[in-house]
């Protein structure tokens, strides 16, 4: 049997027919993180002597016939979000030696579960970028060629999956960073409805916009994951009453008769020729399927780069202003005030990016601009919305490229503007708060993953998954050569 | 617009961080270009209506106030430096 490349669903059966043990299942997973980390760098903390003890947990669970959907299964958990007991450095300089005292409400839920935590995965210091590369401590290489970048912020849960040292993994998005990193990777990743995940215990980047979801190897597996984090919690004011359905239930079936809207915008210049190529072979391959396609447009696409970053580095510019170096996080030993003590500690705690984004945060804000850039860039989320909203009149999923190029060497991204632009497909739906998904449909030339994405409605999660699983019931996956 | 080492230095000013005269410079330029690109907001007259988003978006779910346990001092305290169970900073007062 091989375990590495099993889904979780044929793993929940393996592990109640008693097939396989769950620390059998936890040590294959532990030997690949020790034979590959230090080569792809994907984890920052690797949680062994844990796992081995959920694991023992886990079977007492299963051996009782108690078994949950995720009972026994090992996730590695993006390292922004906090576990008690458990560094969580947001791959930051300023929360290097952080321990959280509690639990993010998605790591109760999942521990509620029995679930075997393997380890936190790297990202782009505090989320903020798509490459993984300004992680003060693991810059993930990208399995399918450890040249190039696996894409960010959530780059090392991505680059897990993908290279077999985890079934699935927690990731954040907040403008694409489960979206991006996992088209990079060639596995599948969700962001949920805004509201859909509790965001308790997620380190703060953009709270308008930040929201926690699964990356697994189908949107299948994605979905299953997804079951077990959602839901309300009273703990975070902007957290959802809505029904949490079985987001798996429509899986299998037809989607003939189906509405995907193709945007013209995301198919213009400035996005790839393969890319593109291999998008619109899927939406042939729909077409064949019985779906309608529904050319449409996204006029406000030319103005969703600039407002996501007003509005993201507006919030996070807020969100920041906690690290003070006094309750947690790096503490200078340079300072003789205490304001030199917090301008020293942040100074020598945040990266390069994250200093930059608190620089333009507070020029959106300030006054005598605060109206040009920052109340523009509300006006132009109420537009994005709109146009969605119009759209999904006609429309059951909008169909997009996740990315406008494959994954590139860190080099040939070190400007940020370049860097910021080339979020453009991800970002309106963080703006407007929808689901989205990313699933792998191709290879470049050079064998890099392609990925596309899948628009739903607010809270349709299951109809995205179900759009993707009948995509991926006829696509055959190439795995990284490691 | 190109923006000047004053501005730069207000911002970082505002966001507690400080840096060294090249460092300045260097963010100088990176923010003009940064600033270049936000400027396409710029080019689309329209207006924002809070009203809207109040009654279409923001959820502002505020719990009844229940007195519960909190978190134990030891583990409020546990990543600071601390003292007496307090949070230890330098002399504020002369």
């Amino acid at each position: 049997m091989n375990v590495s490349s099993m889904k979780i669903r044929d793993m929940r059966k393996a592990l109640d027919n008693k097939d396989i043990s769950v620390k059998e299942l936890t040590n294959e997973y532990l030997s690949n993180i020790n034979n590959l980390n230090d080569k792809l760098e994907c984890y920052i903390t690797v949680t062994d002597d844990l796992a081995m003890k959920q694991a023992e947990e886990a079977q007492n669970v299963i051996n009782k016939g108690e078994a949950k959907s995720l009972t026994g299964i090992p996730l590695a958990i993006k390292d922004n979000i906090c576990t008690e007991g458990v560094k969580t450095t947001c791959a930051s300089k300023i929360l290097e030696n952080f321990i959280p005292p509690y639990n993010a409400t998605v790591m109760e839920k999942l521990n509620s579960e029995n679930i075997v935590m393997l380890g936190k995965t790297s990202m782009d210091e505090f989320a903020m970028g798509g490459s993984t590369q300004t992680s003060a401590f693991a810059k993930t290489k990208n399995p399918y060629n450890t040249e190039c970048v696996p894409g960010g912020s959530s780059g090392g849960s991505a680059a897990a999956v993908a290279a077999e040292m985890c079934p699935a993994a927690l990731g954040s998005d907040t403008g694409g960073s489960i979206r991006q990193p996992s088209a990079f990777c060639g596995v599948t990743g969700i962001k949920p409805t805004y509201s859909r995940v509790s965001r308790y215990g997620l380190v703060a980047f953009a709270s308008s916009l930040d929201q926690i979801g699964p990356i697994a190897k189908d949107s299948h597996d994605c979905g299953i994951v997804l079951n077990s984090i959602c839901g309300y919690d009273p703990h975070d004011g902007t957290s959802s009453h809505e029904v949490v359905p079985d987001f798996t239930s429509k899986v299998g079936k037809s989607i003939k008769g189906m509405r995907i809207a193709l945007p013209a915008e995301f198919f213009a210049d400035g996005i790839d020729d393969e890319i593109k190529s291999s998008v619109l072979k899927a939406v042939d391959e729909y077409k064949a399927m019985g779906a309608e396609i529904v050319e449409c447009k996204m006029p406000s696409l030319k103005y969703a780069v600039p407002a996501y970053y007003l509005l993201a580095c507006a919030e996070a510019t807020s969100n920041l202003a906690r690290y003070d170096g006094i309750k947690y996080g790096l503490r200078t030993d340079k300072a003789d005030s205490y304001e030199e003590l917090i301008i020293k500690s942040r100074s020598e705690g945040f990266g390069d990016e994250v200093k930059r984004r608190i620089l333009l945060g507070n020029y959106a804000l300030s006054s005598g601009y605060y109206d040009a850039y920052y109340r523009k860039a509300l006006a132009l989320r109420q537009l994005i919305r709109q146009e969605y909203n119009a759209i999904f009149e006609k429309c059951d999923v909008v169909l997009t490229p996740t990315t406008p190029t494959v994954a590139y060497r860190p080099n040939d991204m070190s400007d940020p503007v370049k860097m910021y632009q080339a979020d453009i497909c991800t970002v309106t739906v963080n703006i407007a708060g929808l689901p989205a998904l990313s699933t792998p449909c191709g290879y470049d030339k050079n064998g890099m993953p392609i990925g596309m994405s899948i628009i739903g409605k607010k809270f349709d999660e299951a109809t995205i998954i179900q759009v993707a699983d009948a995509y991926e019931q006829g696509f055959t996956p190439v795995a990284p050569k490691l | 617009m190109k923006m000047d080492l004053e501005m730069v230095k207000y911002l970082a000013e505002l966001g507690k961080l400080e840096f060294s005269d090249d460092e300045l410079s260097k963010k100088a330029d990176e923010m003009t270009d940064i600033i270049n690109l936000m400027d396409t907001v710029k080019e689309i007259d329209i207006t924002y209506d809070a009203l809207k988003d109040n009654h279409d978006v923001y959820i502002n779910d505020l719990r009844e106030d229940v007195a519960k346990e909190s978190l134990a001092t030891s583990k409020v305290l546990q990543n600071a430096v601390n003292s007496n169970n307090c949070f230890v900073v330098p002399k504020v007062v002369e």
